[in-house]
């Protein structure tokens, strides 16, 4: 290289290609890299930040540009940036490693807040931590699924931790009456759904109180409307039930 | 003292009057180790005053030791101001003589000056402690008094002061309570020896040298006569020229010259031998030492003031026994006749048997098992050995049951000689005590009464002794003494018997004593005042174990850590963490460091505690952020936020501008409308108050509803009937009209500061104040009955959205939600939208009373067709009226409430400009600030965030050297006046703030870092700036 040759040519870098297939044509614009996500994600409002150009290619890396006859026959306008504008909204794009990363983060620490909500120590009565928790995910490898829900996955995460650490689901308090004669039979069909027994109140009708596992709580809740065939009833006295208040240890 | 043998200590302990109790107190670094007298050492930082309050308890007199070149420091204050609470008496040490004059090169009429100056400095600090003192009591005197006449408006401005006769008080080398000492060079005086050699060289008498050897004294050699005034004839006193010069010239020849022939002349003149090495040595500082080791001997000096001049155990003052023996506020007079017989016993401190025992335990402290004498030195026997190894086994079980995934590290026992012979290393706790009556003999059968104890409701048989079987009294307990030790340093010998009058410690009380008791054979005996800690704890942090599974052993380190420090708290909250609070940084350190070494022995982390946040909304603001007033024709940009807020509702929401939304359900069977408005600041803090007396309200509410009732006490039904006038008395206006009687439900948990409106038209539901009205026969007759059995699925939507808002998922607080609208059109055709509506439901399945809500589901399968589309509108319903509630939150003004700390601050003028740059660095704000009456402290007070606290208590003592020490407790909730989605929207803003509105919001930056903590999604871009990107290549 000794002469300094001008070219016609505008090089881009940092490009990330947002595609969009149009009335059978290909489309896509040059981005800059880990901008589109906050775009869509409405943090990024100004588009100059997020278009490297506003200039529709048919193929980014060589440099061809779409011809106004497609855009207009795929589109409707052609209007560039309103163009690009759509193509950032729909079109298909890689994400970044960074943008990758990032929401792996969040959601692995969504899942942690999840568990540790969800869940106590069992001899405490107590919840964990959110970074207790996320230390003992680190500890047992678990890794995040992007395309699981997250509430989905806390769940397998309860199952998982509780072969490290003493874990369990905050019980739910149930109060339910039973008609006397369905008492008896339902008792034992119930027997297996229940953690523990609180009080028992057999007269007229069967009134228990007692705390079951939350997942259980639909499979109970099915097993007394149907049996009863309504004329038993079901009440929720609490959801979690955790200690409440500051404990002085001493 | 090092010397003595065990022998000749149990002799001496049987002599009260020959046994001194001391303590030495002093600011760090002024030398207070440097001696070797066996005394009770005390720390001198900050953070450690807490152990300063367990030693003073313990003694009867003080030494206070003070810098000679520094003078008196913080902490030297707060000794002396300990040492006063506590009535005993000081000493004062002037230490570091040698650097007068070798460092700072003083000659020695400036050193004289110095020395007075340092004199007075500490004279004020006492004098101020008893001024303060005297107004006090006189500010008492005049309360009880009050009967001001007013002819008589004559102030008397003596204040009582000179009335009171404090010279008793100060330090003053003549009292003889004043020493100079040099602890590195081994030297140390009092006014007295210098008294008793010239007396002799001169021939006067020494009670005269006494009197004048410090003052503006002077001797007229020519008259051989001592003259006053000193200072006016510009002559030499007295001090200067018999004792300063002295030294100085020693120091001169010795250090500064190293003129031998001098040296010679002087350690013949001084009657001295010196050793021809020392002479020899080329270090001066050995010669120096071995000079003035014999000639003023430090040691000698200071035990002969301390014989002298502080009290032996048997003259305890009357006083003093009354102030150790009242309770708080308690009078000595009111306690129980038995109890004030209990003085005399005290007074004469006897060590007879008959004598009741009386030992107080100011501290428990932890000791390795090894260190204990019985553990140590001694071949075990073979029937121990296997006993242990036996005890050994059976703890390396357990812990393996109670861990089998976590690997032990613990090095395993199968028959290794090693573990066996080591033995189980454990922490045991020694009682830290002093006996004032009686004798601690081993097996003897004691109480032990805790802190809170009261004898005058121990309602014992007289003559009650500890043998027989413990009475269930509340905070007392008897066992039996069963290993007595004498403590020298960190070793410690074992006793048989303590008499009166001794500091001890006392084995195997961990299991009764938490951290300071009174121990007695006496069960009229009141339990000892409480310890005075200058040092409160005010450092939090949360402790987590660095591996899961190890949350055992740091909860028992924990306690362990808890009893072992008479300053260091330890609590979880409910939030599940861990919290430790202690007195400062260092101290902190120390617990930590004891946390991971000795209590707990495993690896933890330390981190911020949590800091909760409430949310809630307020009237829309009136003027703008430049203060401009808010009019419709300067909204540039409201236009263009209209419509973008409009976009941020999703379908089926329809919200009006004034901040009514109307939301329908999935399957369209459902619509509500739902209004956010702010509660007025009273009504929020009555509910905040009374959570308690509503949770009664809904649990009788809950009964009604199934026909049964509940028995409440008639003082309860007043305080709900109050409770509900006092609420109306807040909801005044137009716009709370009979809002009171249309409560339909508090939250989140069913009581708190939130509420759920009835505002529908024709219906009714019975109402929240049941417990008051007389049963009535029937609800409201015009109420559809779909209506009514999908009440509680409302409340439990409002339950969920109370529990966590938009925000950033914090409780809500002051929010009422008043539903405007509900109606709910049976599903005439199965419809197929509610297959879809399924799946929404069916994540919706926990939540029928997620936040505690009462998810009541009746079974009936009336109300909408079909068994199985019951459970899902009732849920939908759920679902619908928490997003309802969320959009009429986000409609209106939202705002962050932060919690907030008041923070008494107690600070010397001086410091007091540091005091306010702190606070409002940490947005903190003073509400007042005003002059302690007798001292030359200010009392602040201000508010401070909570989430600013951390670390506070520790910066405000740095930027003060300590002279300002903050106390911390939880005040309220306040409104973080940002809003923490603002933009600019009116030209002045823009001119002001530009566009984007870059300078920091609090709010904002509050509800990221928690959303961040959270997991949950926070509006950041990823990259600031675009073109910024360091451009990656292939090999990065």
């Amino acid at each position: 290289m000794s002469i300094f040759t001008p070219t016609n040519q505008i090089r881009l870098t940092n490009v990330a290609v947002v595609r969009m297939k149009k009335g059978g044509k290909r489309f896509e614009i040059a981005c800059y890299k880990n901008k589109v996500m906050s775009w869509r994600s409405g943090a990024e409002k100004d588009l100059d930040e997020v278009l490297q150009t506003h200039t529709v290619f048919t193929n980014v890396s060589k440099g061809q540009v779409a011809k106004k006859d497609d855009l207009s026959k795929s589109f409707g306008t052609d209007d560039l940036t309103d163009i690009c504008k759509q193509i950032l909204a729909k079109g298909e794009l890689q994400v970044s490693d960074k943008e990758r990363q990032t929401q792996l983060e969040q959601m692995f620490r969504d899942i942690a807040t999840i568990v540790a909500e969800k869940c106590v120590n069992p001899e405490t009565k107590r919840p964990y931590t959110v970074s207790l928790i996320e230390r003992a995910m680190k500890d047992i490898h678990y890794s995040v699924k992007a395309n699981k829900s997250t509430k989905q996955q806390a769940l397998d995460v309860i199952r998982q931790l509780k072969e490290s650490i003493q874990i369990q689901r905050a019980h739910m308090r149930l109060r339910f009456v039973l008609p006397a004669k369905d008492g008896k039979r339902l008792k034992e069909k119930l027997r297996p759904l229940l953690k523990v027994v609180e009080s028992e109140d057999f007269d007229e009708q069967l009134e228990m109180v007692c705390l079951i596992d939350p997942g259980c709580f639909r499979e109970l809740d099915e097993l007394i409307r149907c049996e009863t065939k309504g004329k038993g009833s079901v009440e929720v006295l609490s959801l979690k039930d955790v200690e409440e208040g500051d404990e002085r240890l001493e | 003292m090092g010397h003595t043998s065990l022998e000749k200590i149990i002799a001496l302990q049987k002599k009260p009057s020959n046994i001194r109790n001391i303590c030495i107190l002093a600011h760090v670094d002024h030398g207070e180790t440097e001696y070797l007298v066996n005394l009770i050492d005390s720390p001198g930082h900050v953070d450690f005053s807490s152990e300063v309050s367990t030693a003073v308890r313990l003694c009867d007199g003080a030494i206070v030791v003070v810098d000679a070149v520094e003078g008196v420091c913080p902490q030297t204050q707060v000794v002396l101001r300990q040492a006063w609470l506590e009535n005993i008496r000081p000493l004062l040490v002037i230490n570091k003589m040698d650097r007068l004059i070798v460092e700072l090169k003083l000659s020695p009429l400036e050193a004289y000056t110095h020395l007075q100056k340092i004199l007075e400095q500490v004279n004020a600090v006492t004098g101020t402690l008893f001024a303060s003192k005297v107004l006090e009591e006189r500010a008492a005197k005049d309360t009880e008094e009050q009967q001001p006449a007013p002819g008589e408006q004559v102030y008397d401005w003596s204040a009582g002061l000179e009335e009171t006769d404090d010279s008793h008080l100060y330090f003053s080398p003549d009292q003889g309570n004043v020493a100079f000492a040099s602890a590195i060079d081994g030297w140390g005086f009092s006014i007295r020896m210098f008294a008793q050699i010239y007396s002799q060289k001169m021939g006067i008498r020494s009670e005269l040298f006494l009197k004048t050897l410090w003052g503006d004294f002077y001797l007229n050699a020519k008259a051989k006569k001592i003259m006053k005034g000193a200072q006016s004839k510009g002559k030499k006193p007295l001090f200067v020229q018999l004792v300063l010069d002295n030294i100085w010239s020693l120091y001169d020849a010795v250090v500064t010259r190293r003129d031998k022939e001098k040296v010679d002349k002087m350690v013949t003149s001084l009657g001295i031998k010196v050793m021809a090495r020392d002479l020899r040595h080329a270090d001066p500082k050995v010669l120096l030492s071995a000079i003035c080791s014999q000639w003023l001997p430090l040691s000698q000096t200071v035990l002969s003031m301390v014989c002298e001049k502080l009290p032996a155990p048997t003259d305890i003052a009357a006083e003093r026994v009354e102030a150790l023996m009242s309770v708080g506020a308690r009078r000595f007079d009111s306690l129980p006749e038995e109890t004030q017989q209990l003085k005399k016993a005290f007074l004469e401190c006897a060590s007879e048997d008959e004598a009741p025992v009386i030992i107080f335990v100011s501290k428990m402290f932890a000791v390795d098992s090894r260190a204990l004498p019985e553990n140590k030195q001694r071949p075990l026997t073979q029937e121990e050995l296997s006993q242990r190894r036996e005890l050994a086994r059976q703890r390396h079980a357990e812990r393996q049951a109670a861990n089998q995934s976590s690997e032990s590290t613990e090095t395993a026992i199968g028959g290794s000689a090693k573990a066996s012979v080591e033995g189980p290393r454990r922490e045991h706790f020694v009682a830290f005590a002093r006996v004032y009556s009686g004798v601690a003999r081993r097996g003897r059968k004691v109480f032990v009464l805790g802190p809170k104890y009261d004898p005058a409701l121990a309602t014992l048989p007289r003559g009650c002794f500890p043998d027989d079987a413990p009475p269930s009294v509340p905070h007392m307990a008897s066992c039996t003494l069963e290993r007595l030790y004498l403590l020298m340093g960190r070793e410690l010998e074992e006793l048989d018997e303590v008499p009166a009058g001794n500091v001890l410690g006392i084995g195997g009380m961990e299991e009764f004593i938490l951290k300071s008791a009174t121990i007695s054979t006496s069960a009229a005996c009141p339990p000892f005042t409480p310890l005075n800690f200058e040092a409160t704890p005010i450092v939090r942090v949360a402790i987590e174990p660095k591996h899961p599974s190890e949350m055992q052993k740091l909860v028992q380190g924990m306690r362990l850590l808890n009893q072992a420090d008479p300053c260091a708290e330890v609590l979880i909250q409910e939030s599940g963490e861990h919290v430790l609070l202690t007195a400062g940084e260092v101290h902190l350190q120390r617990c930590l460091d004891d946390l991971r070494e000795r209590f707990a022995r495993i690896e933890i982390s330390v981190s911020e505690p949590i800091v909760p946040f409430r949310e809630t909304v307020i009237r829309p603001p009136k003027v703008d952020m430049v203060n401009e007033e808010l009019g419709r024709q300067q909204k540039v940009a409201v236009a263009r936020q209209a419509r973008e807020e409009q976009s941020r509702y999703p379908e089926g929401v329809q919200v009006d501008p004034s901040g009514l939304v109307v939301l329908t359900t999935p399957n369209k069977l459902a619509t509500l409308g739902v209004r956010a408005l702010p509660l007025p600041d009273e009504a929020t803090r009555l509910l905040e108050g009374n959570a308690e007396l509503i949770r009664t309200m809904e649990q009788f509410n809950l009964m009604a509803r199934e026909g049964r009732t509940m028995e409440i006490s008639p003082k309860t039904l007043e305080a709900v009937r109050s409770f509900r006038a006092e609420l109306a008395s807040h909801l005044q206006g137009r716009r709370w009209r009979d809002a009171v009687d249309r409560i339909w439900a508090f939250g989140p948990r069913r009581c708190g500061p939130n509420l759920l409106l009835n505002s529908l038209e024709g219906y009714c539901r019975p109402s929240v104040w049941q417990c008051l009205e007389a049963p009535q026969g029937g609800a409201g007759p015009a109420t559809p009955l779909t209506l009514r059995d999908l009440d509680s699925s409302v409340v439990s939507g409002f339950q969920l959205a109370a529990l966590a808002g938009p925000m950033c998922e914090e409780p809500l607080m002051g929010v009422c939600f008043a539903v405007e609208s509900w109606e709910v059109r049976p599903a005439s055709r199965p419809d197929r939208q509610e297959l879809g509506s399924a799946a929404r439901a069916e994540e919706e399945a926990e939540a029928p009373a997620a936040g505690g809500g009462p998810g009541r589901r009746r079974g009936d399968a009336a109300g909408s067709g079909g068994g199985d589309c019951y459970g899902p509108l009732s849920g939908q319903l759920i679902a619908a009226t928490k997003e309802a509630c969320r959009y009429a939150f986000q409609a209106k003004s939202q705002r962050l409430m932060a919690a907030m700390y008041t923070c008494e601050i107690m600070a010397t003028a001086e410091v007091l400009g540091r005091v306010y740059g702190v606070l409002s660095k940490r947005e903190g704000r003073v509400l007042s600030e005003e002059m302690k009456e007798g001292t030359d402290m200010f009392i602040i007070t201000a508010v401070l965030p909570v989430a600013e606290s951390f670390g506070f208590a520790d910066e405000i003592r740095k930027r003060t050297s300590g002279l300002a020490s903050p106390q911390l407790v939880f005040s309220h909730w306040e409104v973080i006046p940002s809003d923490p989605f603002w933009v600019p929207t009116t030209e002045e803003e823009y001119l002001h703030f530009g566009e984007k509105a870059d300078s920091a919001n609090q709010a904002l930056k509050y509800v990221n870092a928690v959303r961040r903590r959270k997991g949950l999604y926070v509006e950041e871009k990823l990259v600031e700036h675009a073109e910024k990107q360091r451009t990656l290549s292939k090999n990065k």
